[in-house]
């Protein structure tokens, strides 16, 4: 029988390790899932951490979670070669029972640095999306897929997002991760009820749902405004929950709902106790669901047969362009005027990025975001 | 899932004996003492960001 597990994104963070402690003591964690590439060197990791991750590979319930991938960087670099490497060789080492990233390209001058950010919905983001995907599941040889974005300028990109995310996956019969965290924040940001964004995704191709805490940033630009940011640095919210319960019957190629939240908000007793209350509550509905569940469908998420990437990655160098002058304008713009008025001199103006319809609000936001990691953890 | 006791015991002794943890940097949570307590006397970093970068 095909269960869903009820699982933790796990990393080697001392904070997350200690909340989630008594949950792998008890037996609850079903399954987790890993950052393998947020480790900078693999050779640091202790041995008894690579022992979990093994115990769990050996089960089938070992999930591998991008980060640094950056799926739609219009030039391909040796980092993201190098990348795919890693996983090709971590992919012998451990089983992944499948491996996904994150949509968007990432703002940083180099690796491990920047935030994932949206780009334009076009013909040409699309073929290098596809053509990132054929490269990421040729390196790790199992079901591949991708997580919605939290982040969004304007209420269309909101709207077109999970058609576009069921176009990229198509030709390595990929999968979704519904975030359901992201989800809330799309929701609460352009004012959608929730159940409207649900009907927007290809439900039959979710495969994993991540639930997560986040928090709120009053914005300057549009004062009484207040934008729900997915900073996993709280507990989940009663609405995510919610919407878990509602979610959980509609997706029927659901194998794996994740916990995740950063170590910096698990640094109390408290914080570590509400973590684990929000487990045994996620698991709860998890259990539930598990009850009630058609278990003969199975659907595998692989290719009928593995694609072989051509010997020349996919580059679009005006895409690229743009994305370098976006990431330096959203890095060092002191404002979102300033920002605002540097964008309309870009590349960008007029251009398929529609910058001309971002919201301030969420220009803002974005300012934020990228300024918030663009030197990355130091 | 059931997880050993050897792997719960020593990521106990490892969670109890860290005050720096980040999947990121070099601040990894310390199967040793002498080296977890190397690691008190270093700023604490962010935290590995996984895809909490909203």
């Amino acid at each position: 029988m095909i269960d869903i597990r009820s699982s933790i994104a796990c990393n080697l963070d001392s904070h997350i390790l200690r909340a989630a402690l008594p949950l792998f003591a008890d037996e609850k964690v079903g399954a987790i899932e890993w950052s393998f590439d947020a480790l900078i060197n693999q050779r640091s990791m202790p041995d008894w951490f690579g022992e979990l991750l093994r115990t769990y590979s050996e089960a089938g319930c070992l999930v591998g979670h991008g980060v640094f991938y950056s799926l739609f960087s219009g030039r391909w670099t040796g980092a993201q070669q190098q990348w795919l490497d890693q996983l090709r060789s971590l992919s012998r080492t451990y089983r992944f029972d499948h491996v996904t990233e994150h949509f968007g390209f990432m703002t940083g001058a180099d690796f491990h640095k920047g935030a994932p950010m949206s780009i334009p919905f076009t013909e040409s983001t699309l073929a290098i999306g596809r053509d990132r995907l054929v490269r990421l599941q040729d390196a790790c040889r199992c079901p591949v897929g991708l997580e919605n974005l939290a982040f969004a300028y304007t209420i269309d990109e909101v709207n077109r997002h999970g058609a576009f995310l069921s176009q990229l996956i198509e030709p390595v019969n990929g999968f979704i991760i519904l975030d359901l965290h992201n989800l809330y924040c799309q929701s609460r940001n352009f004012g959608v009820e929730p159940d409207a964004l649900l009907s927007l995704y290809p439900l039959y191709r979710v495969r994993e749902i991540h639930l997560s805490g986040g928090s709120w940033a009053p914005s300057a630009v549009e004062p009484g405004r207040t934008i729900r940011r997915d900073t996993h640095d709280d507990a989940v919210p009663a609405d995510v929950f919610r919407l878990l319960k509602q979610a959980i019957d509609l997706c029927p190629n659901l194998r794996y709902v994740v916990l995740e939240q950063l170590g910096a908000g698990l640094q109390t007793d408290g914080q570590q106790s509400q973590f684990q209350q929000d487990f045994l509550w996620m698991d709860h509905i998890v259990q539930t669901a598990n009850q009630i569940r058609n278990s003969l469908i199975n659907h595998s998420f692989l290719p009928r047969r593995f694609h072989v990437p051509d010997s020349s990655p996919l580059e679009d160098p005006l895409l690229y362009a743009q994305q370098l002058e976006l990431s330096d304008i959203l890095e060092t713009s002191v404002s979102c005027a300033q920002a605002q008025q540097r964008l309309a001199g870009s590349g960008l103006a007029r251009s398929n990025w529609a910058v001309e319809t971002w919201q301030p609000a969420m220009l803002e936001t974005a300012l934020a975001i990228a300024q918030k990691w663009k030197n990355g953890f130091d | 899932m059931k997880i050993s006791k050897p792997i719960l015991q020593a990521m106990a002794l490892a969670v109890a004996v860290t005050t720096v943890g980040s999947s990121c940097k070099d601040g990894l949570v310390k199967p040793k003492k002498e080296e977890a307590k190397k690691e008190q006397q270093r700023k604490l970093p962010d935290n590995c960001p996984a895809c909490g970068m909203g």
